[in-house]
């Protein structure tokens, strides 16, 4: 595996799209211009030709090694040494990363080809593409470090690179105060995170995973190793430590108490929402803990917490996202509700699951948010499902890629979501059958906002917004239908939301009037994305348990994966462990699997009715009656309001949170501006008065006078001198 | 009469010295007061040949050096005269007037 050319080459995967960031940043304002996405373009696209070089190479060496653990560890140079304190720049090649980078670069080159589509003829064109470059740079080496400070670079840099492509359009102040927002409540988490890794490094002395640099041993081996070989403090450290690693992972996967940021981060442009917040960056917090394993296994009350967190995240967000009417903001919801899953996915001991989640999640929201991109170009950046209907009729590619990733998202069998959403649900239910109700409460909720959202948008009679936006006054739309729509119930909101998204595409002026509503450069990559959304559930195909071409098995292979399921098996017994693949290949009592295969079935069954289920209520209530969802919520008025309302969490955070500590930072300002400040301009007040006081007895203007000081002075030295 | 002492020297510089001084305080024609300032200069200009005078060995290297010193020093009281002269002459010139008081509003 040594000699594998995008492993002996390793630092090109993340410093080719850093190049093209380079390149777009420096010169795209001035020649470059509207072909500033050709650096990122063919930077991106040659990681992801890497990426998938050393997913092909792994693989192979995976079926040499049988079901051996396969890593390879790599220092670059010594980054920081001081002490005993040492960092490598280095990278940690294992099946975990291999998969990672190839949803990264891969969902990356996809998305960087539609945002050329996308962003055409926007102002700051190669800002944009600039920034995504550097998102990229940045989540290769999260997932490619092999110590915990090159994953906090790449934790901080994706932050930034977020919170710069939330405020791309920082003319607008949703943008701004959404970026902030992102930046600040990422803050708490990282905080924690920081705070994780100086335990670490305080328990174990080294920060690496694997290797600890100085031919030591990394963390996650360590941590591993028998209890009765820790000291006292490292036992004590491993109870806190997941705690501050977990508050880190639901920062940036935007989970209960931290999820605020994700929804108000669909401000940024789509092809942002869609790689960003949904497919990669939100998703490194299930990676952290994937790739931690060993840290956190071995604690219950740690795992409990991630998997109640993420099944309450799922629930909450989930039923948030039944009475929203931007589409992007269906999704961000339904974003949180799947990163909850996945949470639950590591949390009941089952990472592959959370994994294989992570995977098809990034191919159907991808493309889902990339859909409702072309929706919102083509309603001229309208995004209120109230005002638009039947447009597939407008839109008939996109009907029908939005149909496969909303058939994905909800589970529906035999599509992505369907495979890996059915094994948190088991490996939940093995857990707790309570926490397993809950999630396949969820799937259904799941597919009935999918599905109410595509039924709204795509089926019925056809209704378009009407008033075409200035700017897009060239746009040719066919006259649009004023028929009945919703009331609009919470009308100030939706305005203000599309305000906005008009204010997005305001420059979008100059285009020539027999454009297509589905530009290909959009089109292609969306199929591509749709096949992913199609097939990937194959990649963990349950039944193929004993091939060792499965995601599990080849997950399974990862140190990561491999030293947490020992280590839970050596702590809390094998008893405990979901009967799910947890990487665990040596499993080969034939009984055991077909029990697993069959518990498996069953579960499959169930959440496939479930799913079913929720698409048909979707149908009865926004299909085939459209007023039934709104007599329904004139029904039970409080609760569409409290869910419209989001639960005002954020008003919550506002008046609870933020408003106190402001009246905290006035009255710091306060002490600060006359307490502090007075005593220094006291101080400084002394001398001055001082001064002016001599100054008005001995400068006066007399030159004779000067000249009596100055013999004054000398008779005084004089007199010193001569004493 | 006895000879000639160092002390002789000194008291002829400290007179010169004093006679710019008091000119220089009382006086406020601003030549008047440079003359002043020269006389002083020239007070401890004599100190300084009259300590080199007896207090280095005409044998030493350094016998002549205090000499020089002094020559040197008169050339550069000189090169000062004229520049300030010169100031005083511009001084004169937008106050029509060498009253040192003249300028008060400088202070």
């Amino acid at each position: 595996m040594n000699h594998l050319f995008p492993i002996e080459h390793s630092y090109l995967i993340p410093l080719l799209p850093l190049l093209g960031a380079v390149i777009s940043g420096f010169f795209g304002a001035k020649w470059l211009k509207g072909k500033s996405h050709w650096p990122i373009w063919l930077g991106v696209g040659a990681s992801a030709v890497l990426a998938g070089w050393l997913m092909a190479g792994m693989i192979q060496h995976a079926h040499a090694e049988h079901h051996g653990a396969i890593w390879l560890n790599q220092n670059w140079y010594n980054w920081i040494s001081a002490g005993n304190f040492s960092a490598n720049v280095g990278f940690l090649f294992d099946p975990l990363t291999a998969v990672m980078l190839c949803v990264v670069c891969g969902i990356g080159f996809l998305i960087t080809v539609y945002a050329a589509g996308y962003m055409k003829g926007e102002e700051g064109y190669f800002r944009f593409f600039a920034y995504l470059g550097l998102f990229i740079f940045m989540m290769t080496m999260l997932v490619m470090g092999n110590n915990f400070l090159m994953m906090y670079l790449g934790w901080e840099g994706v932050g930034l690179s977020s919170y710069l492509l939330i405020g791309y359009y920082y003319q607008r102040p949703a943008a701004r105060e959404a970026a902030k927002k992102a930046f600040l409540v990422n803050r708490i988490g990282d905080f924690g995170f920081g705070l994780g890794i100086l335990l670490i490094f305080l328990a174990f002395n080294t920060v690496g995973f694997f290797d600890g640099g100085r031919g030591d041993l990394g963390v996650l081996r360590l941590a591993a190793s028998n209890l009765a070989d820790l000291s006292a403090f490292q036992v004590e450290a491993l109870k806190w430590i997941p705690f501050l690693l977990m508050l880190g992972a639901f920062g940036k996967s935007a989970q209960f108490p931290l999820y605020v940021w994700l929804p108000d981060a669909m401000e940024g442009p789509t092809p942002v929402s869609a790689l960003i917040h949904a497919a990669t960056m939100v998703t490194a917090g299930v990676y952290m803990i994937a790739r931690c394993g060993t840290l956190f296994v071995g604690n219950t009350a740690a795992m409990w917490t991630i998997a109640l967190v993420g099944a309450f995240t799922a629930l909450f967000a989930a039923t948030i996202a039944l009475r929203q009417f931007d589409l992007k903001k269906v999704f961000a919801y339904s974003t949180v509700s799947q990163l909850g899953f996945m949470f639950v996915g590591v949390g009941v001991l089952a990472p592959v699951a959370g994994v294989f989640h992570l995977v098809t999640h990034a191919f159907f929201k991808a493309l889902l948010f990339l859909s409702s991109g072309v929706v919102m170009h083509a309603m001229l950046g309208e995004l209120d499902m109230r005002k638009m209907s039947g447009l597939k009729r407008v839109l008939p590619i996109t009907r029908w890629l939005m149909l496969i990733g909303c058939l994905a998202l909800a589970g529906f069998p035999f599509f992505s979501g369907f495979f890996s959403k059915d094994e948190i649900v088991a490996a939940a239910w093995a857990r707790h059958s309570l926490l397993g109700l809950v999630m396949l409460f969820t799937a259904f909720l799941t597919a009935y906002y999918t599905f109410r959202l595509y039924f709204r948008v795509f089926e019925g009679p056809l209704v378009q917004p009407q008033a075409p936006v200035p700017g897009h006054g060239a746009h040719d739309t066919p006259a649009a239908h004023s028929t009945d729509m919703a009331p609009d119930a919470h009308g100030a909101n939706s305005a203000r939301d599309a305000a906005a998204a008009h204010d997005a595409h305001g420059a979008h002026g100059g285009h020539d009037s027999h454009h297509s509503h589905e530009p290909a450069l959009m089109i292609l990559p969306l199929i591509v994305l749709a096949l992913g959304a199609l097939l990937a559930g194959y990649l963990n195909w349950p039944e193929y348990h004993g091939r060792s071409w499965s995601l599990g098995e080849f997950l399974g292979q990862s140190p990561s994966l491999r030293l947490a399921h020992t280590t839970a098996v050596a702590r809390l017994g094998a008893g405990e462990i979901a009967p799910v693949p947890f990487g665990q290949p040596e499993i080969t009592d034939a009984r055991v699997v077909m029990q697993q295969q069959a518990f498996h079935l069953r579960m499959m069954i169930i959440s496939g009715l479930v799913s079913a289920l929720g698409i048909y209520l979707a149908y009865l209530m926004h299909l085939k009656d459209r007023a039934a969802s709104e007599k329904l919520a004139r029904r039970f008025a409080g609760v569409a309001r409290l869910l419209e309302g989001k639960y005002w969490v954020d008003e919550i955070y506002q008046n609870g949170i933020v408003e106190p500590l402001r009246r905290l930072a006035k009255a710091f300002y306060a002490v600060d501006r006359y307490v502090v400040d007075g005593v220094v301009w006291l101080i400084g007040f002394v001398p001055q008065l001082a001064g002016f006081s001599i100054k008005l007895v001995s400068q006066r203007g007399y030159l004779q006078g000067y000249a009596t000081w100055m013999l004054f002075g000398v008779l005084v030295i004089l007199l010193l001198v001569l004493w | 009469m006895s000879d000639l002492v160092l002390q002789h020297y000194l008291a002829v510089g400290a007179i010169l010295f004093v006679i710019g001084l008091i000119g220089f305080m009382t006086r406020r024609n601003l030549i008047v007061m440079f003359l002043c300032t020269e006389l002083m200069f020239q007070g401890v200009a004599v100190n300084l040949i009259a300590f080199g005078r007896y207090h280095l060995a005409e044998s030493s290297q350094s016998f002549f050096a205090s000499q020089s010193f002094v020559i040197f020093l008169l050339v550069i009281a000189a090169a000062e005269a004229s520049l300030a002269l010169g100031l005083v002459v511009l001084l004169f010139r937008s106050r029509q007037t060498l009253d040192a008081e003249a300028w008060r509003e400088l202070l």
